[in-house]
This record gives structure tokens, C-alpha cells and sequence, in this order.
């Protein structure tokens, strides 16, 4: 029996889209962050950090909009959650950068 | 403000009768959980960049020592897993119950890959002596993928107790803990693994 609910699960469509994006974001990360030879021994550019951390706030997004279903939430949760997302990797990139001034 | 007014009535609040939680959807007290676990993750990501800036030499060269394609492929699995819990919850919604626990054993399946895979890492790390007290990088690594993959087990628990308790709210609440810990893992792996 089918359940009646106030929000209904995302389709199976979108959650195909997101998944795929997450895949894609994921590479994105990995390829921006040069694993390969001998550019792992080096620091990251400053493109290629901002490209990791971009992607990475995106995939947050998405796990939280698609996957948790924050989409069907009030305007006010979807901020506080995505707030503290970019505040966490604010904070981050920001002792990153201070890391980087100081090295 | 006519038109506002109208779509909030199209749309019912998917938990009346709990406060500022009723417009969450799903269970309330995971986000009361989900709330609570980002904050205290945002608090210990906070502080390793923050000692980062004292010791970046340190830190970097520990870096070098992980495996990023391995925490790269744990991301990968971690998201297929949460892909199926999140198509568990859909096929409960419409009533397949049989549908459900396939997706949800597919779930747990990767997971348990996730945890060899990260076992192996742990196994790796630790036969070439690299300890939580080898340098602050190590603590700080030890500790946020040991407290992430404490996480992975109660959630692999949990998944394996609404298969076979199944019911559409036990499914909702377990899946929205498994993308929690997806979305930790997210925001874990590049700081951790990637960031120099």
C-alpha cells in the first residue's frame, strides 16, 4: 500500500541526474587536485584549490537537496544548512590561505 | 502575498506539531542529529586548518602518505550507496516492499566495500607506523575518519535493523542518516586527502 505523505521522495529521474553529477563532481575534485606524478609533491595552485572547494560545496548542496530533501524544506533550514556548509569550508579555505601567505 | 499565501496552503507542513522542526521533512530528530554531527565536524575542520597554518610542512608531508585514489573511490562507492538508499525510499513509498530491501541490501553492501577499503588504508598507514601520535596531521586524520567511520558502522546497523523492520518511516530515518554520512565524507575527503 502505497504511503500518502506531506512531501513525496524525489523521482527516480532526479535522483539519477544528482547521482551522476555527484560521480562527475568527484572527478572534478580528484583531477583538480593533480594526484598524478610528480605535481602531488607540489602545492596546489590557487584555480585548483578554489575548483576543489567549489565542487565540494556543490556535491553538499545537492546531497542535501536531493538526498535529505531539504528542497521541500522552509527557506530558513535550506539557508542555516547551506550557511553552515559554506561557513565550514569558508573557515577552511581561509586557514588554507593563511597557510599558503605564511609558507 | 495572495500567491504566497495560496502555495503555502497547497502545502502542508511535513511535520505539524513540531515547532520550527515542522518544516523539515522526514524524521525531526535526525535533523536535530544531522544539525548537531555538522556542527561538531565543521568545529574539528575548523581547527585542522587552523593548526595547518602552524605546521604546514608537517602537514603536507603526512599528506603525501595517504592514498587520495583509494579515498577517491571510497567517495565514489559512498555516494552509489547513497543513491540506492535513496531509491529504498522511494520504492517504500510506493508500496514495494520486496523492491525496498533489495536497494537497501545494495546500500549496505557498499558500505561494507567502503569499510574494507578503508580498513585496508588503516592497515596500510598503521604497518608503517604511522600512529595517531605520530604528528598532529595523524591525530586529526585518525580521528575524523575513525569518528566518520564509527559512523559507517552504527549506519550500516541501522540499515540492516529497518530491512528487517521495514516500515516507510524507519527507511526514511536510516537512508537520511546514510546521506549524512555521505555528505561527511564528502566534506572530509577533500580537506583531509586533498587540500596542500
Amino acid at each position: 500500500m502505497p504511503t500518502r505523505l506531506a512531501t513525496l521522495p524525489p523521482a527516480t529521474r532526479r535522483l539519477l541526474i544528482t547521482w551522476a553529477v555527484l560521480m562527475g563532481l568527484t572527478l572534478v575534485t580528484m583531477f583538480s587536485a593533480q594526484l598524478g606524478g610528480d605535481a602531488r609533491l607540489q602545492a596546489l595552485p590557487l584555480w585548483s584549490a578554489g575548483l576543489l572547494l567549489l565542487s565540494t560545496a556543490f556535491k553538499a548542496h545537492q546531497v542535501l537537496m536531493t538526498y535529505l530533501g531539504l528542497r521541500d524544506a522552509s527557506a530558513a533550514w535550506r539557508g542555516a544548512f547551506i550557511g553552515l556548509v559554506l561557513f565550514t569550508l569558508l573557515l577552511v579555505a581561509s586557514g588554507y590561505l593563511l597557510a599558503q601567505l605564511g609558507g | 502575498m495572495a500567491q504566497q499565501h495560496e502555495t503555502t496552503q497547497q502545502r502542508p507542513l511535513p511535520n505539524p506539531g513540531w515547532g520550527p522542526l515542522s518544516a523539515l521533512p522526514g524524521n525531526p530528530l535526525m535533523w536535530v542529529l544531522i544539525l548537531s554531527e555538522m556542527v561538531v565536524f565543521a568545529a574539528f575542520f575548523g581547527l585542522f586548518a587552523w593548526l595547518r597554518i602552524g605546521e604546514r610542512e608537517v602537514f603536507d608531508a603526512s599528506q603525501q602518505l595517504l592514498d587520495p585514489v583509494a579515498g577517491g573511490i571510497n567517495t565514489l562507492v559512498l555516494l552509489t550507496s547513497g543513491l540506492f538508499a535513496a531509491l529504498a525510499v522511494q520504492a517504500i513509498t510506493h508500496g514495494k516492499v520486496r523492491r525496498c530491501r533489495l536497494w537497501l541490501g545494495a546500500a549496505f553492501a557498499l558500505g561494507v566495500v567502503f569499510c574494507v577499503v578503508k580498513v585496508m588504508e588503516y592497515a596500510d598507514k598503521l604497518s608503517q607506523g604511522l600512529m595517531p601520535e605520530t604528528n598532529t596531521f595523524f591525530t586529526f586524520y585518525y580521528l575524523l575518519t575513525g569518528f566518520h567511520f564509527a559512523h559507517v558502522l552504527f549506519g550500516l546497523g541501522l540499515i540492516a535493523l529497518v530491512a528487517w523492520r521495514i516500515s516507510h518511516d524507519n527507511v526514511e530515518t536510516a537512508a537520511a542518516f546514510w546521506h549524512m554520512v555521505d555528505l561527511i565524507w564528502i566534506l572530509l575527503y577533500p580537506i583531509i586527502y586533498l587540500l596542500r
